[in-house]
Order: C-alpha cells, then structure tokens, then sequence
C-alpha cells in the first residue's frame, strides 16, 4: 500500500529529498560509467520493467494475492545502482504520471526500498557462497522486502516525535514504532518468503535468456 | 550509394547474413525480401552502421561503413543525418516529450535553422500536426510510426532505411505508408515480408532465403511472378481452401497471384 | 545499368533478375523543407517547455507549504483555493484523490480514534480534519499538476532525464499491456482456481517475460538512439 503525501512531516521529508538527491547524483555517474552511451536506453528499460513487476501479483495461499517488488531480482541481476535508479524513476513515475503514491514520500520509498532494499539484496546475494546461489536470490529477495519494511516503520514511527503540537499530539502520522513495527515486520516477513520464491524463479529464467542479448 | 561486398553476419554460432553483395545507387526504391529471421533487420542494422559485419564490406559513397568508422571517420560529419533507419517498433526510437521535439530533435541535432518551420512542414506531410504538444507514447501505433517518419525524415535524409513499416498498421494507414514513400524522391530501401505490399514499395527486389543467402537480384514482378522461387524464399504458404465446391490445397499467397 | 548488380562467385544459386527501371522518377507531390525566408535558428527550448518548468516550481512550492500546514482552517482554504484552480476538471480529479488516499487514510483514522477513545475517551477531531485535508489537497494538487501539465517537458532541463523517462514510460505502457493479456489468458485458460505452485509459475514467467522484454527493448532502444544521432 502506497503512503499518500500529508502523513510524513516536512522536518523528514526535506532532509531525505536531500539525501536521495546526493544518492541520485552518484548513482548517476555509477550508471553511466558502468555503460557507456548505452547507460540511457538501458536503465529506461530496466525502469519499464521494474515498473511493470509491480503489477506482478505475488500469489498468496488461498487465492489471494500482493504485489512484488522486484528490487531485489533487480539488483542480483543488474546490480544494486541500476536497480536502485530505476526503483527511484518508477516513483516519480507513478506519483508524477499516475498520482500513485507522494511526492513528500518519494524520497523515503527511494532510499528504504530503492537504496536499502537493492544494497541489502546484492550484498546478500554476493556473500553466499557460488554452491548455494538459489539460497542466496531467495535470501536477497526477502531482505530486499523485509529491510525496506523495517525502514518504513521507523520513519513512520518517528513521525509524532518529530512534529506534535504543545500538547503532543501528533501532526502528521499518529502511531509510534510500538505499533509500526510490529504492524508492518509481521506481514512483509511473510510476504519475503513469497518475494524470495519468486525472485528465484524470475532469476533462473532470466539466467538462461540474456545470453542472447551479450552477443553484440 | 550502397556497396555491399561478401557480407556475413554471427550472433555467437548462429549465422544471420552469409555471403552477400550488392549495389544500391541513389534514387532507387528496393524491397528487400524474406521470411521471418532470415537476417532483414540486421542487415538493415549494418547499413545504419549499427552492427559490425562478421564478414566482408558495407560501403556508404566508398567509405567503409561500422559503428567505429562512423564515430571517427570520413563520414562522421554527415552519416547519421544522411542515413536514416526507421526501426520496426516505433516506441523504441521516440525518446522526447512532446511530438514537436521529437521531430525538432534531429534538424536541432544536426544543426539545421528555422526548426519551428521545419517541424510544421513534416508534421503536416505526415499529418501530426494536431498532436504536436503531446507526449509521442500517447498515441496511436499508425500515429505513432508516422511521428517517427516524420522524425527521421526533418534531417533530410538521403538514404532511408524501413524495418517492416507497415507491418503494425491497419489498412488505410498502410495505403497512406504506400503512398507517401512512393512520392519520397529518396532512395529507400524496405523490408517485408507481404508479398501484396512489396511491388507498391520499389520496383528492385532483394530476396534473403532461410539460410540467410541473398537468393534473387532484379526487378521485382518477375520474382512475384516466379511461384517456385518463392516457395524456396518462404514466402508463399499452403493451405487447405476453397475454389467454389473444389477443396484443395497449393502453394499461394493471398496477397499476390 | 547492369553494372551495378554485382555478379556472385560460381557455385551460389544467387536468380540474377532482369535489373529494374529503376529511376523511380515518380513527380514528387511534395518538396523536401526548403528554408523559407526567415532564417534566424530556431529556439533552442521549445516556449512551452519554459511554462511547464514554471508550473512544477509552483507545484513543488505549492506541495511544501500545504504539507507544513497543519491547522484545518489554512487547510479548508487551500482545498478551497485548489479546487478552483481544478476549475471544470474538479468533480472528477477530486474523486480521483479520494479514490488514492482513502485506503490508507482510513485505516490509520479508525485506527487512531479506536485508540485515542480507548486511552481518554475523546475523538482527536483536530488530528482528523487536519491530517484528512491535508491528505486530501496534496492528493488533489498532484492530479491537478498531472492533468495540466506536460511532465517530460517539465523535466526537459536534463534532456537525458527527460528521454530516460519517455523511453521509460512509453516501454512501462506497453509491458503493462501484455502483463495484463498473461492475466487474461491465464483467466481464459481456466487456470483461475489454479494451485499455488502454478500461480507461482505464471508470475515468475510473467516476470522473466518482463526483464526479457526488458533486455531486447534496451538494445534496440540504444541502437534508435544511435541511428538518430544521439551519441554523436
């Protein structure tokens, strides 16, 4: 569920405009000089694709469904700036195209989903040794969920600390980390496992595909 | 314009082009023909320059054109306006934001003057010109196509490269394709595989078969006409149909007969 | 004439075809763009671009102050005041907002009053009104900013971010399509009531399908991109 803009308080959303702008920056550079003049077309398609993931529905028992994320599939296929560039365009595309989810938010969704979620799921991948690859794509995928998650509940929780009024009413957001916490680990812990099982799947597919496109 | 010598073509251990030459001179309008993956966009993708050969030659006024040589060559100046590739899915070449940048893009890039006018002139040609401050991916594929010609065509091209142009258009905007190349005097050379379209897009005809050999040269009615070169070329299907009260089934094209 | 056609080394079934009159000499109906009497270059950003820069400033200024606000009263007339900008379009762009926020508004209002009445026995109608407008203008704002504005031209100050994102969306578009056709056909095919194991198998072919898609669009896209002379 996205978190429409008016929850998170200027005093958060501000600094953390800034500093996902200094991660866009670099992530940029990163990008560009991993790929030569290439580097354009190719994260405009990594973006459509991450785009497109999130209208992937992840199967849950009895029929129901959520949405995959994908981030961590991203970044263990194409590394953890490509997938956190295009984790960030396809916010702004959607709070700027479509009206889904804020603008206020961008940032928090950009660094916890897009920075945290891609780094923790190649650092992740990476660590697991060659032998256990498929443990290491599930383990990314559910950490590219859960840890993003984690980020999320903090900064929604901060939020009556942050702005309250003379009284300590809260302003923006209500509920505390007592609450955040454990109302958003408890699901996407679950919700890893789907995310990790399918992160697996799409990679082997993937593995086997894009050796079509190295050849020239 | 074009020279073409022995050229051949791998991606990895799979051959795409083996083994073709031919000439192509200014003003000439050619079919180049062939069934699916028998190597037409990449050959197209070589003489844009895009893709480097395995094998042999491809020569633009006598330079030898690759992706390198353009880049550092006698022809970096003038190839990529001169030549110009209009690729079989439009959405993968409409990269501005609205439809008049889009056409801007190329007269701005190259440095040609009165861009205004020029976008008007080629948006009228084409008939886009009520669509000129929208985002190109809003449109129609028809309309789509027709921006991206209309692009390629504001830098003056002298030679214009088409991957399967009609092959995504509905009847009437394929007439309107027909009709607009036809009166483009530039030389052009189109890939297809509609046997119906192709004598309406040039009078020569190139034919690839399915080992990526360049299997016929010449004017193009003869080779329509030519029922068993065309089975070898795969371009004609059998089927079961109906004459009146006869079923039975031959080799045809329900185009062209 | 026949020189031209360049005979092939023996031993290859190349049909040399009787050559083409090939001076296709049709009268043109049209001439090529020939300068006319203006000469002066023509402008480097395009006017409109300018207007849409303008209007994602105050969009973006608009957005910071409304979401400083925090007393219902400023909040009632920021609605008030973005309202009438909606102009004729505010019917349905309100509606729209509604639509996108209610989910999570109102699981955190029923939620907080649940437990502000359990804790003192009061409803938080301050809290309500002002995080509910506030939620609300800032979501009506946004849609009146996507109706009126050309976004790709806003962001035309980094011509590579503008492409990138046409690129981007323009691909989104399609690939949202065909996702929506697997979904389709896996309803036609019946698989509606299909175990967790198939399920798992279609999104992750969905998925593969997408990167794949993905990885194809990426090279042609560069080579267009190439062919027009982006890379120069």
């Amino acid at each position: 569920m996205h978190i429409p803009d008016g929850f998170i308080a200027p005093q958060m959303y501000l600094p953390l405009y800034g500093l996902a702008a200094g991660l866009w920056a670099y992530g940029a550079r990163r990008v560009g000089r991993d790929l030569d003049e290439a580097s354009l077309p190719w994260l405009a398609s990594l973006t459509a694709a991450s785009f497109a993931l999130s209208f992937v529905a992840l199967p849950l028992p009895g029929g129901t469904s959520a949405h995959v994320t994908g981030v961590g599939l991203l970044a263990v296929l194409f590394g953890p700036w490509h997938a956190f560039m295009a984790a960030s365009m396809v916010f702004v595309i959607q709070a700027l195209l479509f009206g889904d989810g804020g603008v206020t938010t961008l940032p928090l969704n950009a660094l916890a989903m897009g920075f945290v979620g891609a780094i923790s799921a190649y650092g992740v991948y990476r660590v697991t040794p060659e032998r256990w690859r498929v443990i290491g794509v599930f383990l990314a995928g559910w950490i590219g969920l859960f840890l993003p998650a984690l980020l999320i509940a903090l900064a929604l929780g901060a939020q009556p600390l942050i702005a309250h009024d003379a009284a300590g009413v809260p302003l923006y957001f209500p509920f505390g980390f007592a609450i955040t916490l454990p109302a958003l680990l408890i699901p996407h812990a679950l919700l890893g496992i789907g995310e990790g099982a399918l992160s697996v799947l799409g990679w082997r597919l993937v593995e086997r595909l894009r050796v079509r496109y190295r050849n020239d | 314009m074009i020279q073409v010598e022995n050229l051949g073509h791998r991606y990895g251990d799979k051959t795409s082009l083996k083994d073709i030459s031919f000439n192509i001179a200014a003003g000439e309008k050619t079919v180049l023909l062939g069934s699916n993956g028998c190597g037409k966009s990449t050959l197209l993708k070589i003489l844009d320059g895009l893709v480097t050969p395995s094998e042999g030659t491809c020569r633009y006024d006598g330079e030898p054109v690759t992706p390198g040589r353009i880049k550092q060559g006698p022809l970096r100046a003038r190839f990529r306006r001169e030549v110009a590739l209009l690729f079989q899915n439009p959405d993968v070449m409409l990269f501005n934001p609205t439809v008049h940048d889009e056409i801007a893009f190329g007269p701005r890039q190259f440095g040609l003057s009165d861009i205004d006018a020029r976008v008007r002139h080629w948006a009228n040609l084409v008939g886009v010109e009520s669509f000129l401050e929208r985002p190109p991916f809003t449109l129609s594929g028809g309309e789509k196509q027709k921006v991206a010609l209309a692009a390629l065509l504001a830098s003056e091209p002298k030679l214009l490269l088409l991957d399967e142009p009609a092959a995504a258009l509905d009847p009437r905007t394929t007439g309107w394709l027909v009709d607009f190349l036809a009166e483009l005097p530039i030389t052009t050379l189109t890939t297809t595989h509609n046997l119906s379209l192709a004598p309406e897009l040039g009078r020569r005809a190139l034919v690839l078969d399915e080992a990526h050999r360049l299997v016929y040269d010449g004017a193009i009615e003869p080779f329509l006409a030519d029922i068993d070169a065309l089975i070898a070329a795969n371009l004609v299907h059998s089927h079961r149909h109906r004459h009146g009260g006869v079923e039975h089934r031959h080799f045809h094209s329900h185009d062209w007969q | 004439m026949t020189e031209r056609y360049v005979a092939r080394p023996s031993g290859t079934r190349l049909i040399q075809g009787r050559p083409s009159d090939h001076a296709d000499t049709t009268a043109p109906t049209y001439l090529p763009y020939a300068a006319t009497a203006s000469t002066e270059p023509g402008a480097a950003v395009h006017p409109k671009v300018r207007g849409e820069q303008i209007k994602l400033l105050a969009y973006a200024l608009a957005t910071v102050v409304i979401s400083a606000l925090t007393e219902p009263l400023w909040l009632a007339t920021a609605l008030f005041g973005v309202i009438l900008l909606a102009g004729r379009d505010a019917p349905t762009l309100l509606r729209r907002a509604i639509l996108a926020t209610l989910a999570f508004s109102a699981v955190v209002s029923l939620a907080y009053i649940v437990q502000t009445v359990w804790i003192s026995g009061t409803i938080p109608w301050k809290w309500l009104w002002s995080v509910n407008l506030r939620v609300l203008v800032m979501a009506l704002l946004t849609f009146v900013f996507i109706r009126r504005t050309n976004l790709f031209a806003a962001l035309a100050f980094s011509r590579r971010l503008s492409f990138m994102l046409v690129l981007a969306v323009s691909q989104s578009l399609g690939l949202r399509r065909t996702l929506d056709d697997f979904r389709l056909a896996m309803h036609s095919r019946g698989l509606r009531r299909a175990g967790l194991r198939d399920r798992y198998r279609a999104a992750a072919h969905a998925a593969g399908w997408l990167l794949d898609r993905a990885l194809a669009n990426a090279h042609e896209s560069a080579q267009a991109l190439q062919s027009r002379g982006l890379f120069r």
